[in-house]
């Protein structure tokens, strides 16, 4: 058993010495998880609340503005420029436009996200768990005040006969009951959950502004009824980010049961904010795939 | 629903698995680093779809996707006759590029095909979007390198496997969209018309316009990817949110081709399941209502 966190409440110390355990399975899970060896322990969870604010200072500042102050934004991420393809014409007209990578947005994500699970772990390790399982995190605005919590929440488990987890800290995974007997069986051990969000923030050219509102440019260029090419490298951008900051996470193993989900805030004149979350079972492969005979396909009779 | 049935159904019967010796097994794994050897896959496809592809003999390597978005001029929703081309172009292309990019995301990863693809729309004013992202699979032990042309197909693993087993093979998504104007009615049949139940036939004409040419289109773009059919179709119709005089029609659907000497019956089992659901608490016994 890893020692007493210094962030542990107390009173979980307390509830954790207690004989019952507790539980966020459902009962056919529950089954499920006795009958592969796994031992409730207790109902953890991680909270982590964040101040969110979307705009660091000096981001973006200038645009929009006309043809004057500076432009590029350098966050040390992904960014692409797309100048105006007319020359100056007009303090109104979008000479320059943006594609950058919201770092800040993206690390105060994953501060949010690592502390809330590590809180989870923390709780587990403590109760003495080996792993946890039927892992469900959300995060959602509190009281629509700039402010968003985080929560990573499971049940702990004990792995009957099994040894303390490699390093003190359990293995934890989306999956439960069932879902995870198959998932043993077909070979893989649950190692982590695993997560990353991107941020894009595009800021339109003028060519990117005119496609997207349907306006037609006295300057040409903006081909009506062509793709929106700044637009699509952010998308295409936002989306390779999230799955290479998995891909980082992963070292040599695989990702399981992936979701990945790309949300778009339009911000109007071809600006718009892209986030995308991709999360999944990081596991590995502990035997050789053991193929099972083709499934005998059924029809239920009601 | 698949299952093993027992052994007197003259079916083979899976060797028992000592599910806890598995679990502690596996648990032991996490001792050690993962090999450096090992193949790194990423997925979003279920366990089930999975087990079902393997026993087909695919796998999972990558999740990839595809996205593309196509400008609508300005004023092409206002009032017209006939075909808004502009519209229909615009999710035909963004369609057709976005299919593009996530077919060239699988053949970098060194696949066959993409299964489960999540399709995601959507028509604004002033742009149409597609999005596409899926699971790249292919035959186990492959590299990639394969006479057959990579496919793109919305099947989930399960439904790809069947298809398989049945001799048929998914050749990639064929969409059509279509979207036309409800040309206004007259003053006189306005006139006639008020305060009666009758059929809108400008709106009922639009409707039949619209799906004609989305369905002939998503036809066509079947027989370009030399098809002989296109299943689980998934259409969509009806007035659009920010022009209510305009219809829109949309279908998609994944292309497949017989690829053995004749369709293979798959020979489903019936079976009866006796896990009915437990009958809800019934509140009118409360009152004396039942029999006794």
């Amino acid at each position: 058993m890893s020692q007493v966190p210094a962030d542990l409440p107390e009173a979980a110390v307390r509830r954790f010495a207690d004989g019952a355990f507790t539980s966020g399975l459902t009962v056919p899970d529950f089954a499920a998880c006795l009958q592969l060896g796994l031992e409730p322990v207790g109902f953890v969870q991680g909270f982590c609340v964040m101040q969110w604010q979307f705009y660091r200072m000096g981001a973006g500042m200038g645009m929009g503005m006309g043809g004057y102050g500076s432009q590029y934004v350098d966050t040390g991420g992904y960014s692409e420029n797309y100048q105006c393809p007319h020359g100056m014409v007009s303090a109104e007209h979008r000479y320059w436009g943006q594609n950058y990578e919201q770092t800040w947005v993206e690390d105060a994500w994953a501060e949010g996200f690592t502390s809330a699970y590590s809180r989870m772990v923390e709780e587990a390790a403590e109760a003495g768990a080996h792993g946890v399982v039927g892992v469900v995190d959300t995060s959602y605005p509190l009281a629509d005040m700039g402010v968003l919590e985080f929560k990573v929440q499971g049940t702990a488990v004990r792995v009957t006969d099994g040894e303390p987890p490699h390093g003190g800290q359990p293995w934890t995974t989306y999956l439960a009951g069932q879902r995870l007997a198959k998932l043993v069986e077909a070979g893989y051990a649950p190692v982590s959950i695993a997560a990353s969000a991107a941020s894009v923030r595009v800021w339109a050219n003028c060519v990117t502004e005119n496609l997207t509102e349907g306006s037609n440019s006295m300057y040409g260029m903006a081909t009506p009824g062509s793709e929106i090419d700044q637009t699509v490298k952010a998308h295409t951008a936002v989306r390779r980010l999230a799955r290479r900051r998995v891909r980082d996470q992963l070292e040599h193993d695989s990702l399981h049961g992936a979701t990945l989900v790309t949300t778009t805030r339009e911000l109007g004149q071809g600006d718009a904010e892209l986030q995308c979350v991709l999360r999944g079972n990081r596991v590995r492969r502990f035997k050789e795939f053991d193929p099972v005979p083709p499934p005998v396909p059924t029809v239920r009779l009601l | 629903m698949t299952a093993f049935l027992p052994a007197h159904d003259g079916l083979p019967t899976p060797e028992p698995v000592d599910l806890k010796a598995e679990m502690l097994r596996a648990t032991r794994a996490l001792a050690q680093p993962p090999a450096a050897r090992a193949a790194r896959m990423t997925s979003d496809l279920s366990i089930d779809e999975e087990l079902v592809l393997h026993s087909i003999g695919w796998e999972p390597v990558e999740l990839v996707g595809g996205m593309s978005t196509h400008s609508i001029p300005y004023g092409v929703w206002n009032w017209g006759q006939g075909e808004i081309a502009w519209a229909s172009q615009a999710y035909t292309r963004s369609f057709a590029r976005a299919t593009e990019r996530i077919h060239a995301e699988c053949t970098k990863a060194g696949a066959h095909g993409v299964v489960g693809v999540h399709v995601e729309w959507e028509v604004h004013r002033h742009h149409i979007d597609v999005t596409l992202v899926g699971t790249a699979v292919r035959a186990v032990g492959g590299n990639g390198l394969s006479a057959d042309p990579v496919f793109v197909s919305d099947l989930s693993g399960r439904d790809f496997a069947l298809l398989h087993r049945a001799g048929w093979t998914p050749l990639g998504l064929a969409a059509g969209a279509s979207f036309v104007y409800a040309p206004r009615r007259s003053v006189g049949t306005a006139m006639k018309q008020k305060g009666q139940n009758v059929e809108l036939t400008n709106f009922t004409e639009a409707m039949y316009a619209s799906r004609e040419a989305a369905m002939e289109r998503m036809q066509s773009a079947a027989l370009g990817l030399e098809g002989t059919g296109v299943v689980e179709v998934k259409v969509t119709e009806g007035p659009m949110d920010f022009a209510h005089h305009a219809v829109g029609f949309t279908a998609y659907g994944t292309v497949v081709r017989l690829v053995a000497g004749e369709h293979r019956h798959v020979g489903a089992r019936m079976i009866l399941p006796l896990d009915d659901p437990v009958r809800a608490f019934d509140v009118t016994s409360l009152r004396g209502t039942g029999p006794g």
